[in-house]
């Protein structure tokens, strides 16, 4: 599988499937929103990708020659400039950028083999995804979860836990979390390990066909593989999930306590139904709008905080080759990743926003 | 939202507003309520926690027992453990207690000083013996301490010399000689060689990998993170307000634009541009504030701009526009004043954050220069010694939590005293 048609399956497709889904079946409010919606997202891809690429050109120093080295002759280093088209005036780089940002051809590395560097974001991609998306779904489980129960024993011992656990998840270092679970799980108990995706010695055995390591795999059915990869996930998910969940926790408590407090609740309530079903059927599902919004504003730091997870734990991901890329000075990957970001962020939000309207009829430009 | 709680039927919100206009600052800080349900104490202790991490920053010399950067002890020394000194062991009956003692005149027969063979102790041994000699030359210039050195292949063989009156003294660490003392009941331990008593030198959250003290290195981090966290967001807050100030006062295609732009910084990951601005800069305080300050533009930027937009159509705005003043004067005198609690919050926040991130790409290793005691830069290299140096990992990041927790804590309870009727958001 090409690596171009490897990203627009994880991301493209599902947000054009629900935008086109959308689109079809709401009203013509609707699509104006979406489409007034979509016009806000390109200017912002626009904005930052330009952003990045002026900071990088603009500042001072001289990628190639800090990427070769002292071991660069003037020579070497024109040749290199020459090929990678920096001697061309700013305007045409910024064009051929902002072209390669659409069609996903950042241009080749300056470090290493040279490789394109689609190819080697679209090796670590997947494996930044393996860690987002279970982190995700325990930071909304256990933070609305933990809002609801909280709401529910209002002014209670179990309240109050939370709320300081609400406090003290967001004063926490993410990286520092993960540290002391490394140290605790990995170091003293040793139950778990602390680096890396899979057992190496079990990674050869590995048919890498997507990349996810869950999926492939599953595919092979290579149970011991499986069960690696499971034990290698446990901790970096923990670590970004439980310090994303603090917000959730703190958000969806105020509002369930806001929305028990609603009418329709006292006359449900009135009329016998059961205090959970009241909180679970009733409450919950309305409180869960606003909680929807703050995913989409949680995004942003969702990939910041795979930036820090994915360096604590050696997890090979977009996050770890940005940081590994500015070390070396690959200032090409490092552009280019900074814009996959900043695309990602924006058709997360976007997509979230596209929900958002489908659950909240209310919501109109 | 709907005031069912008891504690706002007994205060409803225009007796908060009569009570607040007659009282003072230091009576709203008195009244301020629930933060996470506490009273106003929490308040108290989290702006305490934030002088006392000031002051800390201020003064870190006062409080740290070394220098930061020294090599003061030996590697990796768990926390309250004491260094092992290098002792000399002498037969009780010596006169001999000091390395001093051991000189002797030009002339006479040199000292004999035993040591374990491939020990640092031969060296240590050397190095202070070369230094009294050449001190009690210039004293004295009769004595002279040039002691003959016995290498012996084990500590067992050594002190069975020292005993048998082979060796006058051995040099050896005190608490290799303590694990086997009770075999040899003639001797005991004299002076530590280096002059250190033995109940000096104790370093309370242990050493690193290069033997330098972690509790100096943690006091003298709260200043790089101060310095970085209020840098920061000072440098944040001088452009993000005029900016939002401007830009809701004049609206247009300018506020459009820049509005633009501030969302689009707003919205993506701010580590993540930090690491980018950082990465072209390179590593230097300068610069990290400079990329951090980026970050928090924006959140300055909106708040200001939103309350600027409400507060330019108020009556007295109009009335001020209709006796003349300027553009100017509306936005210093009728305008500004409305947004400077918000900007008192969201400053205080704002630190936390800004400490957060610093540590952050210190932590990555793109913020400051490698060497600067600095809380991310320990924790990156306490990561490498996870396995046999917890007390390196566990220390910094604390720091970092409790900074930010006080930080944060203060920006909630200032959003208390700056807005009683607001409830817990």
């Amino acid at each position: 599988m090409s690596p171009l048609a490897l990203i627009a399956l994880f991301i493209g497709v599902p947000t054009i499937l629900l935008m086109a889904y959308v689109f079809a079946r709401g009203s013509a409010g609707l699509r104006r929103y979406i489409l007034t919606r979509i016009g806000l997202t390109l200017p912002m891809i626009f904005i930052l990708a330009s952003l990045v690429f002026f900071v990088m050109r603009v500042l001072p120093g001289d990628p190639v020659s800090s990427a070769l080295g002292p071991k660069g002759t003037p020579e070497e280093v024109q040749r290199i400039r020459g090929q990678l088209g920096l001697n061309d005036p700013l305007l045409v780089q910024y064009g051929r950028f902002l072209g390669g940002m659409f069609t996903l051809q950042f241009g080749d590395s300056l470090v290493g083999g040279h490789r394109p560097i689609v190819d080697e974001m679209s090796e670590r991609f997947p494996a930044t995804l393996e860690l987002v998306i279970p982190a995700s779904i325990l930071a909304l489980l256990t933070g609305v979860l933990g809002g609801a129960l909280a709401a529910s024993h209002r002014k209670d011992a179990l309240d109050y836990g939370l709320r300081i656990y609400s406090v003290i998840i967001y004063s926490l270092p993410l990286f520092w979390f993960g540290l002391m679970l490394q140290l605790v799980f990995g170091v003293w108990l040793r139950w778990l390990p602390i680096s890396g995706r899979i057992d190496p010695v079990l990674g050869t055995t590995l048919v890498h066909a997507t990349n996810l390591y869950t999926l492939d795999s599953l595919l092979s059915a290579n149970a011991p593989a499986f069960q690696s990869v499971i034990l290698h996930l446990i901790l970096p998910t923990v670590t970004l999930g439980l310090i994303l969940s603090g917000v959730f926790v703190r958000l969806t408590r105020i509002n369930v306590i806001e929305t028990l407090q609603a009418d329709y609740i006292v006359a449900a309530r009135a009329r016998g139904i059961r205090e959970h079903v009241l909180l679970y059927g009733h409450a919950l599902t309305n409180a869960m709008i606003p909680v929807i919004t703050l995913i989409g504003l949680q995004v942003a730091i969702l990939l910041a905080g795979a930036v820090l997870t994915e360096t604590v734990f050696s997890w090979p991901g977009l996050g770890s080759y940005l940081v590994e890329r500015i070390s070396s000075r690959d200032y090409t990957a490092v552009q280019s990743v900074i814009a996959m970001f900043a695309m990602l962020v924006a058709f997360i939000s976007l997509a979230v926003d596209v929900i958002y309207s489908l659950l909240d009829p209310r919501v109109r430009y | 939202m709907t005031p069912t709680e008891d504690e706002d039927q007994e205060h409803p919100s225009e007796a908060w507003e009569t009570e607040l206009a007659q009282v003072g600052f230091l009576r709203r800080i008195l009244n301020a309520r629930r933060w996470y349900g506490a009273d106003w104490w929490f308040v108290a202790i989290s702006t305490l926690m934030v002088l006392a991490f000031i002051v800390v920053a201020i003064f870190p010399n006062l409080f740290s027992p070394y220098s930061p950067d020294d090599l003061v002890g030996p590697r990796f020394l768990a926390p309250g453990a004491h260094p092992a000194l290098t002792v000399l062991i002498v037969p009780k009956d010596s006169p001999v207690n000091t390395l001093k003692d051991l000189a002797v005149a030009e002339g006479a027969t040199r000292p004999t000083i035993g040591v374990v063979q491939g020990l640092p102790t031969g060296g240590v041994l050397n190095e202070q013996a070369q230094k009294i000699d050449n001190q009690i030359k210039n004293e004295s210039g009769a004595l002279r301490l040039r002691p003959r050195i016995n290498r012996y292949p084990t500590l067992e063989l050594l002190l069975q010399a020292v005993a048998a009156g082979e060796a006058q003294a051995a040099v050896v660490q005190s608490d290799e000689f303590e694990a086997v003392s009770a075999q040899f009941s003639t001797l005991h331990e004299a002076e530590s060689v280096t002059g250190e008593a033995s109940s000096a030198g104790g370093f309370i959250l242990g050493t690193n990998d290069i033997g330098q003290d972690v509790l100096s290195r943690l006091l003298w981090g709260t200043r790089i993170a101060l310095i970085i966290g209020f840098s920061a967001s000072l440098v944040a807050l001088s452009l993000g307000v005029p900016l939002g100030l401007v830009a809701g006062y004049l609206g247009g295609a300018f506020d459009r634009l820049l509005s633009l732009l501030m969302d689009s910084l707003y919205a993506f990951p701010g580590l993540i541009l930090a690491i980018a601005i950082t990465a072209v800069l390179g590593p230097s305080l300068f610069n990290v504030i400079v990329a951090i300050a980026v970050l928090y533009i924006p959140t300055y930027y909106r708040i200001v701009r939103g309350q600027t937009l409400s507060a330019k159509e108020e009556l007295y705005v109009e009335a001020a526009r209709s006796i003349g003043a300027s553009n100017v004067e509306i936005l210093r005198r009728y305008i500004f004043p409305n947004v400077i609690p918000s900007v008192a919050i969201i400053f205080s926040v704002n630190v936390a954050d800004a400490i957060l991130t610093g540590a952050g790409l210190s932590f990555l290793g793109l913020g400051l220069p490698p060497t600067l005691a600095d809380w991310g830069i320990d924790l990156a290299r306490g990561q490498r010694f996870i396995q046999v140096a917890w007390w390196m990992i566990t220390f910094p990041g604390l720091a970092i939590m409790l900074i930010v927790l006080a930080f944060t804590m203060m920006g909630e309870g200032l959003t208390e005293i700056f807005n009683p009727k607001l409830r817990e958001r």
